[in-house]
């Protein structure tokens, strides 16, 4: 049997779904490099493909695009993490817990008191001795102020740019809305989005295809309507920003 | 280029604007495959929420030179389907056996009848014997493995792995 029967033949199995996974796999890779097992797998896949037009359409549930958002934000699961950025402890995360803003935040509020005014160097400090009592630290941190000058939220910036964000306190979130976080890695270019704080809650938001986050980085907190900014760009209002540095 | 493809490469620069549109004139197609193959509504729905995580993440990797996009989009959606399938912890479930055998053979003929009688797929699918024909559309309108195929049908694992591989053969011949 020559090769090209060949391939077309293991094509045809893997688009049908009889391969066994190791198999498909496999061929899946082969195709990424190999032309003529790629097109003989697309004509495998388009040979059947009037099988799927068979089945009708079912009506979507109202929730799916909530559902699909939210799982964007969602920060991936923590084996993922691990595996991209181990520089950053898990624990970390229960240290300065963000209350959730419609949870009363009476048992905070030593952080209230810490946080209230322009406190940004006692936070500053505070995140020092965390990341010294947890391991190697990120390589920018950035206390975000308020319009009135409080520090709102602390983000920490990994070198492959998953980024740590705790918040300082409750947030007034309007209703609908969600909190976006972005960064300008180039200072001259626009905003990015480094992704949304499910529930309004702190979180680790990993990103990928930007540079290393250096010091003087802009980042910022803007309320944005459920899923994110429509346009890519910040558009709400600004919950704070500030400067990053680089810890000593 | 497709619309669906540009919106594909939107995807790629981060528009979540494009992913929200390509729900909402691809869901309801992908939805529909999903339940076929899963049965249950959640599982289905499930799948179809996954397979947009999924082309969202994998945008960047979309070739238009390399196939239609609606292809590209329905293999996420199979291939999640078939995963969730194959998964251990939730199976076909296997009480009320006779009952859902009978579904799913009309389930597959129902599959095979709407075919478009021209079609080149109709005209060598037809040309199959049977059995072989019943096999190759379970295994891709239901997920069937070779082994559920074989359990179906009360044959040895290993002849039905080469008939239906010659079956596949002659498939592939003929719509050459």
């Amino acid at each position: 049997m020559s090769r090209q029967m060949q391939l077309e033949d293991r094509a045809m199995e893997v688009a049908l779904g009889l391969a066994e996974e190791q198999e498909a796999q496999d061929f899946e890779t082969l195709a990424e490099r190999d032309a003529e097992a790629a097109a003989a797998l697309a004509r495998a896949r388009a040979r059947l493909e009037a099988l799927d037009e068979t089945a009708a359409p079912e009506t979507l549930p109202a929730d799916m695009w909530a559902r699909i958002s939210a799982r964007l934000d969602a920060p991936l699961p923590e084996a993922d993490l691990a595996e991209m950025a181990p520089e950053f402890d898990a624990e970390t995360v229960t240290l300065l817990p963000a209350p959730a803003a419609t949870r009363r935040p009476a048992p905070r509020g030593w952080v209230l008191a810490a946080c209230s005014g322009l406190a940004a160097s006692v936070v500053l400090a505070l995140a020092l001795v965390w990341s010294l009592v947890t391991g190697p630290e990120p390589v920018v941190i950035a206390v975000l102020i308020n319009d009135a000058g409080e520090a709102v939220a602390l983000v920490e910036g990994s070198e492959t740019n998953l980024t740590r964000v705790t918040l300082l306190g409750p947030t007034p979130v309007p209703e609908g809305q969600v909190m976006q976080v972005w960064t300008k890695p180039d200072a001259e270019g626009p905003p990015v989005s480094l992704g949304l704080l499910a529930q309004n809650r702190g979180s680790a938001l990993a990103v990928e295809g930007l540079p290393p986050p250096g010091p003087d980085q802009l980042y910022e907190i803007t309320f944005e309507q459920a899923g994110g900014s429509p346009t890519g760009l910040p558009t709400g209002p600004i919950h704070g920003k500030g400067l990053a540095k680089e810890p000593l | 280029m497709s619309e669906l493809a540009q919106r594909i490469e939107a995807c790629a620069r981060g528009d979540r604007a494009a992913l929200r549109a390509v729900m909402e004139t691809e869901g309801p197609r992908l939805l529909g495959i999903a339940l076929r193959m899963l049965r249950r509504r959640d599982l289905a729905e499930d799948a179809v929420q996954e397979s947009f995580v999924a082309l969202w993440r994998k945008a960047h990797q979309y070739d238009a030179s390399r196939g239609a996009a609606r292809g590209w989009l329905t293999t996420i959606l199979r291939n999640q389907c078939l995963t969730m399938l194959r998964r251990e912890s939730w199976e076909i479930a296997s009480d009320a056996e006779s009952l859902e055998r009978r579904q799913d053979e009309e389930i597959v003929m129902e599959a095979y009848g709407r075919l478009d009688m021209n079609s080149d797929l109709r005209r060598c699918l037809d040309r199959l014997e049977p059995p072989k024909r019943l096999a190759i559309l379970q295994a891709y309108v239901l997920g069937y493995t070779h082994g559920e195929i074989s359990g179906r049908i009360r044959a040895p694992l290993g002849s039905v792995k080469a008939w239906v591989r010659r079956g596949l053969v002659a498939l592939r011949e003929c719509l050459s």
